[in-house]
């Protein structure tokens, strides 16, 4: 982060959430929900610059992904938050249609 | 013939052969267990969604059994016992433990983690001692509290596998974060993978660094490896075997131009603890994993969207086949068939030596993130 400036009110929240004072609270994120602190690549692009290593098809990763809460961003964290989301779909790449979107609960 | 008579031939072709038939007669009976090939027959064990831990045969390559485990799913983490006959699954969010007889799908053993007020999470590690009297699992505890989250320290447990349904660990050290796959080795020791690998005594908690990796002391010409500590291989040849990632930059940090890139590894003789800790070949493709051929510990055999054979000696690659999708586990039996697993419900055959594809295992369910172990039943 020593390249770069924050600028906006959000980007400063960033930069405070990276400070080491909040170390502590990273390491208890990873303690609680049992999450990845990695900040690898991910879905989108592989080490070299392409597409050739990434899980193909995207639905043999799924369960990979959030069994270990690995993107906890990107699939329901299965680990903690959602253990039954995916329940009744034994296998993604038959039935990953019937596997469905996770949304905040409302406030009551 | 009745059974009464059938017994008494068998008895009497027995006894009247005994010096041709007596060890066939005993090997029969010692080759067996409820029914299941022993004598160091080798089955393979796995874990697939909903949650079910399956037992496959290496020389049929039939599933024999799937024993339902409670609780939801968690990282399929899966540890035999040193006779083979006991499976012990990390299950429930990666919080529980069961132990199952593979040969009648019996739960043994079972420990809830999270007691007294604490969650406790173990990411991954599964150990046994060489007898077979303890299990060691590294548990991750947080506690509750009204306005926040209490995170305690990680720590080694100790369970005794005798104390069999709801045991509780009877002894716990402090160990570092970041620990996922463990081992233990003949002397006992549990080794403990994290950011470096270290070794724990499981008795009186007295810790020893057997390989530094982020702590290595190699200067600014490398980067600090990034090692994947995740599934447990190694068991077919004795070793404890881990993959790393580094950069040697040949100049100035962060001149892509002069740096090589390579793939590198420990692997650790859990008969001696000799470490071998070295660069392999260049990082050319991903691997997860890797396993070492029995007949010749200079070649290696990786897995991920290829299948992929390595010659230490020459730090090469030397031949590489496209799989089927995207697989994370990699496993051989003693005949060095290839067996690779993870991801999706199927685990590709593989022949060592042409890498050929030579058969499937269809499950019911997607294995994830779960191991591919060897058990040896006696």
């Amino acid at each position: 982060m020593k390249h770069l400036k924050s600028f906006n009110k959000k980007a400063k929240m960033l930069d405070q959430t990276t400070s080491p004072d909040e170390v502590e609270e990273v390491v208890a994120m990873q303690s609680v929900v049992g999450c990845t602190s990695t900040n690898d690549p991910g879905w989108e692009v592989d080490p070299f610059g392409g597409l050739g290593s990434l899980c193909q098809p995207m639905e043999s990763d799924l369960y990979g992904c959030a069994d270990a809460c690995w993107w906890p961003a990107q699939v329901p964290d299965t680990m903690s938050s959602q253990p039954n989301w995916s329940m009744d779909v034994p296998k993604a790449n038959e039935d990953w249609r019937k596997l469905e979107g996770i949304f905040p609960e409302e406030q009551k | 013939m009745n059974i009464s008579n059938i017994f008494k031939t068998a008895t009497l072709l027995c006894a009247a052969g005994a010096m041709t038939l007596m060890s066939g007669c005993a090997a029969n009976q010692a080759a067996s267990v409820n029914g299941m090939a022993a004598d160091g027959h080798e089955y393979l064990l796995t874990v697939t969604r909903p949650n079910q831990l399956h037992v496959i045969d290496t020389e049929t390559k039939q599933v024999v059994r799937s024993c339902d485990v409670p609780g939801t799913f968690g990282t399929g983490a899966v540890q035999p016992s040193p006779d083979g006959r006991t499976a012990y699954v990390l299950t429930n969010g990666a919080e529980d433990v069961y132990g199952f007889d593979i040969t009648n799908c019996d739960i043994t053993f079972s420990a809830k983690q999270s007691q007294n007020g604490e969650k406790v999470k173990t990411f991954i590690s599964l150990a046994i001692s060489n007898d077979g009297k303890e299990l060691y699992t590294v548990q991750n505890p947080t506690r509750k509290l009204n306005d926040r989250y209490e995170v305690l320290s990680p720590r080694l447990a100790v369970f005794n596998t005798a104390d069999g349904l709801d045991a509780k660990s009877v002894r716990n050290f402090p160990v570092d974060r970041r620990i996922t796959k463990i081992m233990t080795m003949k002397n006992g020791e549990v080794i403990l993978g994290g950011a470096d690998i270290k070794a724990i005594n499981p008795v009186n908690g007295e810790v020893r660094v057997l390989s530094a990796l982020q702590n290595w002391a190699r200067g600014a010409d490398w980067i600090p490896p990034d090692a994947f500590a995740m599934f447990t291989q190694g068991e077919h040849v004795g070793e404890y075997i881990m993959p790393y990632f580094t950069i040697k930059w040949n100049g100035d940090p962060g001149d892509m131009e002069k740096a090589e890139f390579w793939w590198g590894m420990s692997r650790i003789d859990i008969a001696t603890g000799e470490v071998d800790e070295r660069e392999t070949v260049p990082f050319e493709f991903i691997v997860f994993n890797w396993i070492t051929d029995p007949n010749d510990s200079n070649i290696l055999y990786g897995a991920f969207n290829q299948l992929s054979k390595h010659d230490l000696s020459q730090n090469k690659t030397v031949d590489v086949i496209d799989l089927d999708h995207t697989f994370y586990s990699i496993n051989m039996d003693r005949n060095r068939t290839i067996y690779i697993g993870g991801t999706s419900s199927d685990i590709s055959i593989h022949n060592p030596d042409t890498l050929e594809k030579i058969g499937s295992i269809q499950l019911t369910g997607d294995m994830s993130t779960s191991d591919l172990r060897i058990a040896r039943l006696l």
